[in-house]
């Protein structure tokens, strides 16, 4: 009795769209065998993307994009609002489960010579889409408008400002004036929840499209061949040889999807998402801005590169990144697809990832930005200030003074963008000591200018105390040293100095 | 293969047990941010510790003491030294010396409530009973004007046993009579350290410098005095010549 009326109503529906026919024909078209667990991945970033959706509905039901307000608002959700936190938390540990899912399913593709013949549109697609779940995640850094959302604000108007000729323009499009302002934020809002949506929904439709119309690839054998003569014909065999997606691949996906969502669910209700830090401020110079994981890289790049290279790393790289991605289909567009086979594309990933993972891993721990607060908040050590004499006290306190602890530790505390310098004194003597100090090198600011005489003789006097008890001070070598050390350069005289003293 | 690991997965109920899992945990609101844990603007600290951790212990130590700068907890020190002195130095600094100000410094500012609980709290934190230091007490500042010759006689009396004849130095104490040194800080700041000694680092304060037979406390006048001769060996010396360093953050 129910059963017929459910049936139907569907038949109403089905007299006026037609569409039963596609969609059995997409639940029984025919997959390769041997698909296996490997092809999951897609699927799963789409079902992250739909939690997306709808948690991001949610979210701007109250979020509000203005700068007194913005903050305020995540505030409310999260401390107020009646599970409100929980949707916050489970957009942004979604958000972040579906990079892990896009860049394991780009792997999975570029591994398996999925890309090839006929599927290089179906690439050139995906390689957008990422594009635009990288836009997605830096935009909605920025919307959280709390310090660290200066770190997106300020790179991305670096990038827009460096692009030739409408560089200018972009960034007043971008910042919406030419300073950051209230404009700002509803850019980024504009972007993150119009803009991007449209252009990531439209692109993924083409994306499904062409998969469904070119059909997912067989798992690559070693020399098995794709050659464009033969390719067709191959993969029809194939496709008659294989299964229909229904039941079984269809399960796998929905079993794989179902898990990651589970876990993003626990996740996002054990460990939440915090507000970790202050509201935007920019009276605060304090702020210490790093952005999320995905973009960590990046920044560690961007900390490390001499500043002749920044134009580099901020422009051009991103987009010679962009147009290496779309090109691959097109410069090995066929011929082998086992990994095993293309030892110089499966060591290129292994390489890329761990590059990726050694950046990121840098730019999370450590502090390229200066410790802004050891000059006044971190003491120096009592075992020091116990056996210093007058001049040197008050050369430690140049030392605070004139923030040299926000880049140099002293046992390990204080700011670590320049050397410890506990025991600086074994490896410089006094005049190379002053020669640091004043004309800088490396990284290191010249502080010439900053820094009267009585600042340096007694900001060196306290230096030279920095050595171990019973290991002697560097000195300056008296005699020319011969033999075959004769030569080395000034640091190495100081180091055999040591070694001798020893 | 599949159908068996479905079976498997429904037969032993597992998806319940975590669904109920995760009903709990977000019940019990595991994740829920905490305020507390939400970091203070640093114009909103208002507790003394954190206020004096984060501006002052990189200068005066954790704990007050031990830091390369003077010491402030002292119990003769603040015995000496008023509210308005204390809150003067933090507000404005000490100009010409390393001492910054952090009432008016875009950057590094404090509010003049937070420049209060510091003061407040120092006083709290450390407190200095009257009865240690009974009678008259040396004066924290002073107007009058001390009397070089008559320093070198006090210094001699006072000094000379730890920092030797001229303020060169012994094995006990360091230098004093060095351009650098005498450059980077204030008159005030001899006249403390005369006054409170530096008994962190083993200086004693002003009733024990003199010792058999005279055995007395340095007085007022002497104090003064002692402060003029250090001056002067300020002025007779090369960095005498050089414009003040910047008191403040550059
Ligand atoms: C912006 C961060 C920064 C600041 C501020 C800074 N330094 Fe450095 N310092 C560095 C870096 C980076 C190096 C390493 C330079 C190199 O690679 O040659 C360095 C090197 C040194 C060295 C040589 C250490 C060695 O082991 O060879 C000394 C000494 C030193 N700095 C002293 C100072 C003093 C004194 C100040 C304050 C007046 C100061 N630095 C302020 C970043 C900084
Ligand atoms: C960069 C180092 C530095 C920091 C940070 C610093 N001070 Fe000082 N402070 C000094 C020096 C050096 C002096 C002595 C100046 C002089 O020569 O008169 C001084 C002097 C003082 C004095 C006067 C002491 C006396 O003997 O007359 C007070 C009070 C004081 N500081 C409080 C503070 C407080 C409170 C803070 C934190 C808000 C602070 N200081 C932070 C370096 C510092
Ligand atoms: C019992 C020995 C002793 C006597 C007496 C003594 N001092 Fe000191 N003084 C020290 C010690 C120890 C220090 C800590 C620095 C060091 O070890 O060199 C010190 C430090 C100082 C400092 C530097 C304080 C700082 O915070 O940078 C000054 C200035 C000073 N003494 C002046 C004097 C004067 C002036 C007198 C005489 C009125 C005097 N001292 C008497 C032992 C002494």
């Amino acid at each position: 009795m129910k059963r017929g009326w459910v049936l139907q109503t569907l038949n109403w529906f089905e007299h006026r769209l037609g569409m039963r026919d596609q969609v059995l024909e997409a639940l029984n078209h025919p997959v390769p065998k041997n698909t296996g667990w490997w092809y999951v991945f897609g699927s799963a970033s789409v079902t992250l993307l739909t939690i997306q959706l709808l948690t991001g509905v949610l979210l701007t039901m109250v979020y509000v994009p203005t700068p007194d307000l913005a903050y305020q608002t995540i505030e409310y959700i999260s401390y107020e609002q009646f599970l409100g936190w929980y949707v916050r938390a489970v957009h942004s540990w979604s958000g972040n489960a579906m990079m892990v899912m896009v860049l394991l399913h780009m792997t999975q593709v570029y591994l398996w010579g999925a890309y090839k013949y006929p599927r290089e549109l179906t690439w050139v697609v995906g390689c957008f889409l990422f594009v635009f779940l990288l836009g997605f995640l830096f935009s909605g850094q920025v919307l959280r408008f709390d310090s660290s959302s200066y770190w997106g604000i300020g790179v991305g108007a670096a990038m827009a400002g460096r692009v030739p000729l409408i560089g200018p323009a972009l960034v007043h499009l971008l910042l919406g004036g030419e300073t950051i302002g209230g404009e700002t934020l509803s850019r980024f809002y504009a972007l993150h929840v119009f803009v991007l949506p449209a252009l990531l929904l439209g692109f993924l439709g083409i994306h499904l499209l062409l998969v469904m119309r070119q059909g997912v690839s067989a798992p690559p054998f070693p020399a098995k061949r794709t050659d464009k003569e033969t390719y067709d014909k191959v993969y029809e065999r194939e496709l008659a040889e294989g299964e229909p997606f229904a039941p079984d691949p269809l399960a796998k996906d929905v079993i794989f999807s179902a898990l990651i969502v589970l876990v993003v669910f626990v996740l996002a209700a054990v460990y939440g998402v915090g507000l970790n830090e202050l509201p935007a401020d920019p009276t605060i110079i304090n702020a210490n801005p790093r952005p999320d994981w995905p973009f960590l890289p990046l920044f560690a790049l961007l900390s490390l590169c001499p500043p002749w290279m920044e134009t580099f790393v901020i422009l051009v790289l991103p987009v010679a990144g962009f147009a290496f991605l779309v090109s691959i289909p097109f410069v090995s567009g066929t011929g082998e697809r086992s990994p095993w086979r293309r030892p110089v594309g499966t060591i290129g990933v292994v390489v890329g990832v761990v590059l990726m993972i050694v950046l990121g891993w840098l730019g999370a721990v450590a502090p390229w930005s200066p410790a802004m607060e050891a000059w006044s908040g971190t003491p120096i050590p009592e075992r020091m200030v116990e056996s210093l004499s007058p001049t040197q006290l008050v050369g430690a306190v140049v030392f605070q003074n004139k923030n040299c602890r926000n880049c140099h530790a002293l046992d390990g505390q204080g700011g670590t963008r320049g050397p410890d310098l506990t025991t600086v004194a074994t490896r410089l003597t006094k005049e190379e000591l002053v020669r640091q100090v004043v004309q800088g090198g490396g990284n290191m600011p010249a502080y010439g200018k900053q820094l009267s005489s009585a600042n340096v003789e007694a900001l060196v006097a306290f230096l030279a105390t920095l050595h171990p008890e019973g290991i002697a001070p560097a000195k300056p070598s008296v005699e020319p040293i011969t033999g075959p050390l004769a030569g080395g350069d000034n640091a190495k005289d100081d180091k055999t100095e040591v070694a001798r003293d020893q | 293969m599949l159908d068996q690991a479905l079976s498997f997965i429904v037969a032993r109920g597992r998806p319940i047990s975590i669904a109920a899992w995760c009903l709990c945990a977000l019940l019990a609101g595991c994740g829920q941010p905490n305020r507390a844990n939400q970091p203070l603007p640093p114009l909103d600290v208002m507790a003394f510790q954190p206020l004096f951790q984060e501006n002052c212990a990189g200068c005066h130590g954790t704990t007050g003491q031990m830091g390369p700068a003077p010491p402030l907890n002292d119990a003769l020190f603040l015995r000496v030294v008023t509210d308005q002195e204390l809150n003067e130095v933090i507000k404005n600094g000490r100009p010409g010396t390393l001492m910054p100000g952090f009432g008016f410094n875009p950057g590094l500012t404090l509010s003049a409530k937070q420049v209060d609980v510091l003061v407040k709290g120092i006083r709290a934190e450390w407190p200095s009973s009257p009865r240690e230091f009974s009678g008259t007490l040396p004066p924290y500042a002073t107007d009058a004007k001390g009397d070089a010759t008559r320093g070198a006689q006090a210094f001699a009396l006072a000094c000379a046993r730890c920092h030797g004849a001229k303020g060169e130095g012994t094995d006990t104490a360091g230098a004093i009579n060095d351009g650098a040194f005498l450059k980077l800080v204030s008159d005030q700041f001899l006249r403390r350290i005369v006054i409170t000694g530096r008994p962190d680092l083993g200086m004693p304060d002003y009733r024990q410098q003199i010792t058999e037979p005279e055995a007395r406390a340095l007085t007022d006048q002497e104090i003064t005095d002692i402060v003029a001769l250090l001056a002067s060996w300020r002025t007779s010396d090369s960095f005498a010549q050089e414009p003040a360093p910047g008191a403040t953050k550059p």
